[in-house]
């Protein structure tokens, strides 16, 4: 050992001075991570009625949010207020829409409903839970005054975004 | 996910088999374990996942208790408690790692509810793995089955050797012997038999059958055993009508006449009658 550590000091009189740059590389895992659980379609009640509620033969969209670490991101989920795909449309379209829990891996998260806070067709909710909280978004597009919508396909999109706080 | 949780896979071989029960809880919040579990040799428990909606007054207290029996001993095996105390109802959602306990551990399932509140919509699953050829003789499609039937053989005999010899001379000799003390007792019960018979013959001869009142019973069951089926002649049975029969010939009174062809006859014979009677005084 004694031998070894000489060996080394010789060696590093004998080498050139050197200017080294090294690199330093960390990956940072999402601690929020957000999955599409249920796919939402649109049920047509009456002619100028789109919704997702199942009473008018929809569904409703379900997103789940899984925090590893509580009280660290918020929970933005936006109900669509235009279609991304459809038919011409000559008239307005007035849209309404809200979003809840559904399902929680936490009794705690009970609470989220009553905390959440709401602007435009937003709304946002504070995970203080570690755990998975299921989210519901419900959306009704309702065409003109009474105008039937024209045939064919309708899309829309909602929008689930987990945002450090 | 209940379509993914309830399909189950079962294959036999030696490679370990994975699966989900089906809902424990879909006839109520009370189950079963052995019916809901394959009652397999070396089966695990690896996770409990559940479901339920709660329905109650966020102010009102309540408890939710998801929990197995320990089959093994007192208390559970596995409890969930959710505390819904202070919280509006919603629909629970979990999924709990067990760690492979053995399915011998595994007693009566339940949701219990302490406090107030309704428990909707149960769901609770069982995921479990095991080797279903761990025990061979579990199943006969397993590798290195045994049938137990072919266990059973007939130990292998030397007839050469002297005791097996020998021993069939005393199994012989005992037969013979056997055979001919049944055959004397044989002959000692038929003649028993044959002289019982002999002497009930006698007695009801003489009238001191014990049983002939009973062998008139009989004989009167036989009679109308008889009648009742038509095998006797009617005519047994027809009444003779009463009163007098006369004689339709009659023989006038008259004289006879003696028989002139037998006179010779008699005569000759009080001739010898006459001779024999004297011939004791000569």
């Amino acid at each position: 050992m004694k031998k070894l550590f000489i060996l080394l000091s010789t060696l590093g009189l004998a080498a050139s001075i050197n200017a080294e740059e090294m690199e330093v590389v960390g990956n940072v895992a999402s601690k929020c991570v957000v999955i599409p659980d249920t796919a939402g379609i649109y049920g047509n009640p009456t002619a100028d009625v789109l919704s997702t509620d199942p009473s008018d033969g929809g569904v409703d969209p379900v997103v789940r949010f899984d925090v590893i670490q509580a009280s660290m991101y918020k929970a933005k989920i936006s109900y669509p207020i235009e279609f991304s795909e459809s038919p011409t449309l000559n008239d307005i379209v007035n849209w309404t829409g809200s979003v809840g829990t559904s399902q929680v891996s936490d009794t705690s998260m009970s609470g989220y409903d009553a905390a959440k806070i709401e602007f435009d067709n937003v709304t946002e909710f504070s995970l203080t839970v570690a755990g998975s909280t299921w989210f519901k978004t419900e959306s009704q597009a309702d065409y003109g005054y009474g105008k039937a919508f024209p045939g064919g396909v309708y899309r829309a999109v909602v929008s689930a975004e987990c945002i450090a706080i | 996910m209940p379509v993914l949780l309830a399909y189950c896979s079962y294959s036999y071989s030696s490679e370990e088999v994975y699966g989900t029960t089906t809902n424990a809880a879909n006839i109520g919040l009370n189950w079963v374990m052995s019916n809901i579990l394959p009652q397999a040799t070396g089966l695990t428990v690896n996770n409990v996942i559940y479901r339920y909606t709660t329905e109650k007054d966020p102010e009102a207290d309540m408890l939710v208790h998801v929990q197995n029996e320990n089959a093994q001993g007192n208390g559970y095996i596995f409890r969930s408690t959710d505390d819904w105390s202070g919280l509006p109802g919603n629909t629970i959602n979990k999924t709990i790692p067990v760690g492979g306990i053995g399915i011998d551990f595994w007693g009566d399932g339940s949701i219990e509810v302490e406090g107030f509140g309704t428990v909707l919509d149960p769901e609770v699953y069982y995921t479990y793995q095991y080797v279903p050829c761990d025990n061979p003789q579990s199943n006969p499609e397993c590798p290195g089955y045994i049938d137990p039937l072919t266990l059973i053989q007939e130990p292998e005999i030397d007839t050469s050797s002297e005791d097996y010899i020998q021993e069939e001379l005393d199994r012989k000799a005992n037969t013979k012997a056997q055979r001919d003390e049944e055959e004397k007792k044989e002959r000692d019960k038929f003649a028993k038999a044959t002289e019982e018979k002999v002497r009930e013959s006698l007695e009801k001869m003489l009238g001191l059958s014990i049983g002939a009142g009973l062998q008139e019973a009989q004989d009167t069951l036989l009679h109308n055993a008889l009648v009742a089926t038509n095998y006797l002649p009617r005519t047994y049975f027809e009444q003779i009508k009463g009163g007098e029969y006369k004689d339709v010939e009659m023989l006038k009174d008259s004289t006879l006449p003696d028989n002139a062809n037998a006179r010779r006859v008699n005569f000759a014979q009080d001739i010898m009658h006459q001779k024999i009677v004297q011939s004791q005084y000569d």
